[in-house]
């Protein structure tokens, strides 16, 4: 029998149960009694077996199978589950990933399955050690833990099939219906321009009884592209896992709001900032055990990773219980290494102070490890969340821990944006990255030495001129009135000047590919309802 | 070493070629919209069945002298890029049977040299022009923004 039509089905329901058996690993460690769990994993690698041997993968099979035997010595009390087992799982789940790629691909496979299997059948608990003090901790559980999420997990990770009224549908064809949907989006405001020539009463109801179906319409094509959190928090599970370890330390992990759905475009693109800011909380964040124990903390650090959402906004928080960081010292890094003067050191508040370590080069950390790769990173996180639309914030106390929280739009395919005109060109700007605009006064602007500023809510903005940034021939204004839009840039407030302010459009954000998207600063291109074109500028790139 | 089919292509009296297969439509030139803070010889954007193209002025790269000609525009395949490229004027399609010699050339960005019943022509590589583009892209990082409105 023909089995090849069954391929893509069968690999995406392995990588379902791939994720589901390295999470619950995971959670297994932190919980090892969790009978629920040990049974999940039992049943994920015997469904994984079946599936791979009716396909006759044999060398899926060898390995789920030992998989499935070390499960059930564990599920029967021959083994305990420690983290030798836990190891040698994470080590089955990354060989099968890689059986799978081989399937895939359709190239025969040359990994060592056997010397794998005979390793698990033969693996016997290394004999406990003996405590090292009164204050080692057998399980040292925080008061206020939700239960363990493996049990939980399970129940939500049956693959999903073509019972229960769902189907499988190509990822492609999902991508297709919001270019679709985003063209009728360029062209209802192409409508909404001839209607204004027109000025046809029922021209403009016509328009806006399409431009409610449509925003129905969309509403619905994001819903169908929405994927749940946890196709990607194995990963980050198993990264804070691996740190840890690296770096000695005891880690709590705890993930919440994996069930909360995120555009899959938008999915793949938190995978690196995610990671980078999980590892930072875990080397630098978390404290060595024995400071730990003398700021009178539990020895086991804690780090949550929380999905939520808030109607059209998603809120995805990185909270420690480490050391934080102090505003300061924070301040005087940036005064020492020339980034800030002394002034301005003084006037940033705490908030804007902590934002510093998103500045390129800016790092206080005493030493770089190869764990989390220090320094090099936070500025790269701000931009690729910004460059989603979104907005990074940190917030700390010295000794308590940090928190840093990721705003994120529920789309990035649909935006709205000021669109602007500097020169001959227009540029869009995307309204999340826009906190006000202001038509502003000659008479209003001060100069503080080489800058010059205005004053808003009692706080004095630099100007900046996109003009000036693109290279583009500075604006005249000869009515003395100067348009800008005030923005945070490197932590700061600043004003942006602009020719002209020409109004918010709800743009369909399209790539710009090989070669203009390499260019710093721009996010991606749009079209107008006139059909012409526009680029949307990543201000965190462009600053 | 070269693909079976060329298309030839002027720029600034020379002429050149690129695999017929990396090449997706030649067109008329057409409306395009600047971009700002590009390099100068990026014209701008267009719009090619829905996909936003860069429209790269390839004499003005190749720093070769620009003829004010209404030129073509050689659409390259989607799939490997979004851009297109103002040329002078598009020729015929070459068979590779017709090259009656090649030889290597300094520039990394030129494939071969041909000799061709057309006369003597650059075979392109186009990842080499892409790779190019895009690395000028990365080094032109924006102007120091300076303070002032005005």
């Amino acid at each position: 029998m023909d089995m090849s039509q069954y391929k893509a089905l069968f690999l995406s329901e392995s990588r379902e149960y791939l994720r589901t058996i390295a999470e619950q690993v995971v959670a297994l460690e932190q919980s090892p009694g969790e009978r629920s769990a040990v049974d999940a994993l039992f049943r994920g690698a015997h469904s994984l077996k079946g599936m791979a041997a009716s396909m006759e993968y044999g060398d899926v099979v060898v390995v789920a199978h030992s998989m499935e035997d070390l499960m059930a010595r564990v599920r029967d009390g021959a083994v305990a589950f420690d983290a030798g087992v836990a190891d040698l799982l994470l080590e089955g789940v990354d060989l099968i990933d890689v059986l799978l790629k081989d399937v895939e691909q359709e190239r025969p496979s040359a990994l060592p399955t056997d010397d794998y299997a005979q390793r698990l059948a033969i693996y016997t608990p290394a004999p406990p050690k003996e405590k090292r003090g009164a204050r080692s901790e057998p399980s040292p559980p925080a008061p206020d833990l939700p239960p363990p999420p493996a049990a939980e997990a399970e129940r939500a990770k049956e693959p999903a099939g073509e019972a229960g009224g769902t189907v499988r549908v190509k990822t492609e064809l999902l991508d297709h219906l919001i270019n679709l949907t985003g063209e009728l989006v360029t062209n209802k405001q192409r409508l909404l321009n001839i209607a204004g020539e027109l000025a046809s009463p029922a021209l403009n109801d016509a328009i806006s009884e399409t431009a409610k179906l449509l925003r129905s319409l969309h509403d619905e094509v994001m819903k169908v592209r929405l994927m749940p959190f946890e196709a990607i928090s194995d990963r980050f599970q198993r990264s804070v896992r691996s740190v840890a370890k690296k770096s000695g330390k005891e880690i709590h992990f705890e993930l919440t709001g994996r069930e909360i759905g995120l555009d899959r475009g938008m999915l793949e693109q938190l995978v690196d900032p995610l990671n980078h800011i999980l590892r930072n909380a875990v080397d630098h964040g978390i404290e060595e055990s024995g400071e730990r124990e003398r700021a009178g903390k539990p020895v086991r650090g804690t780090v949550r990773l929380a999905v939520s959402r808030d109607r059209d906004r998603i809120q995805i928080t990185v909270r420690d219980d480490g050391r934080g960081m102090e505003p300061a010292t924070m301040i005087a890094a940036a005064i020492a290494k020339g980034i800030l003067t002394p002034e301005e050191g003084e006037l940033l508040s705490p908030r804007q102070a902590l934002m510093l370590s998103c500045i390129p080069g800016f790092s206080t950390a005493k030493e770089v490890t190869d764990i989390s790769g220090r320094g090099v990173g936070m500025d790269a996180v701000n931009a690729a969340i910004q460059k989603l639309g979104g907005t990074l914030g940190i917030e700390s106390e010295p000794g308590v821990g940090t928190t840093i929280t990721l705003r994120l739009p529920l789309t990035i395919a649909i935006i709205h944006a000021l669109v602007v005109q500097v020169g001959q060109v227009k540029a869009a700007i995307p309204v999340n990255a826009v906190q006000r605009t202001v038509e502003l006064s000659r008479r209003q602007i001060e100069t503080m030495g080489k800058r010059q500023i205005f004053q808003l809510d009692d706080e004095a903005i630099p100007l900046l001129s996109l003009n000036r940034v693109l290279g583009l021939p500075l604006g005249r204004f000869p009515d003395g009135i100067l348009p800008l839009f005030v923005t945070e840039a490197r932590g700061r407030r600043v004003g942006i000047v602009v020719d002209r302010l020409l109004g918010q459009h709800e743009l369909f954000v399209k790539q710009l590919g090989r070669p203009l998207a390499k260019m710093a600063g721009v996010a991606g291109g749009a079209t107008l309802g006139d059909g012409e074109i526009v680029a949307i500028l990543d201000l965190a790139g462009l600053l | 070493m070269t693909a079976q089919r060329l298309l030839l292509f002027s720029v600034a009296r020379e002429l050149f070629a690129l695999n017929l297969q990396e090449v997706c439509e030649v067109m008329e030139p057409q409306q395009c919209y600047p971009v700002a803070g590009a390099p100068p010889h990026y014209l701008g954007l267009i719009n090619f069945h829905g996909n936003l193209t860069a429209l790269v002025d390839l004499a003005g790269y190749l720093r070769l002298k620009s003829r004010p000609l209404p030129g073509k525009l050689l659409v390259i395949d989607t799939r490997l890029a979004h851009l297109a490229l103002k040329v002078d004027a598009v020729g015929s399609i070459l068979d590779a049977s017709s090259i009656t010699g090649a030889s290597s050339h300094d520039d990394p960005l030129t494939e071969a040299l041909l000799e061709t019943p057309q006369g003597n022509v650059r075979l392109l590589r186009l990842e080499t022009l892409l790779s190019g583009l895009e690395q000028e892209l990365q080094e032109c990082a924006p102007n120091n923004a300076k303070p002032g409105g005005t």
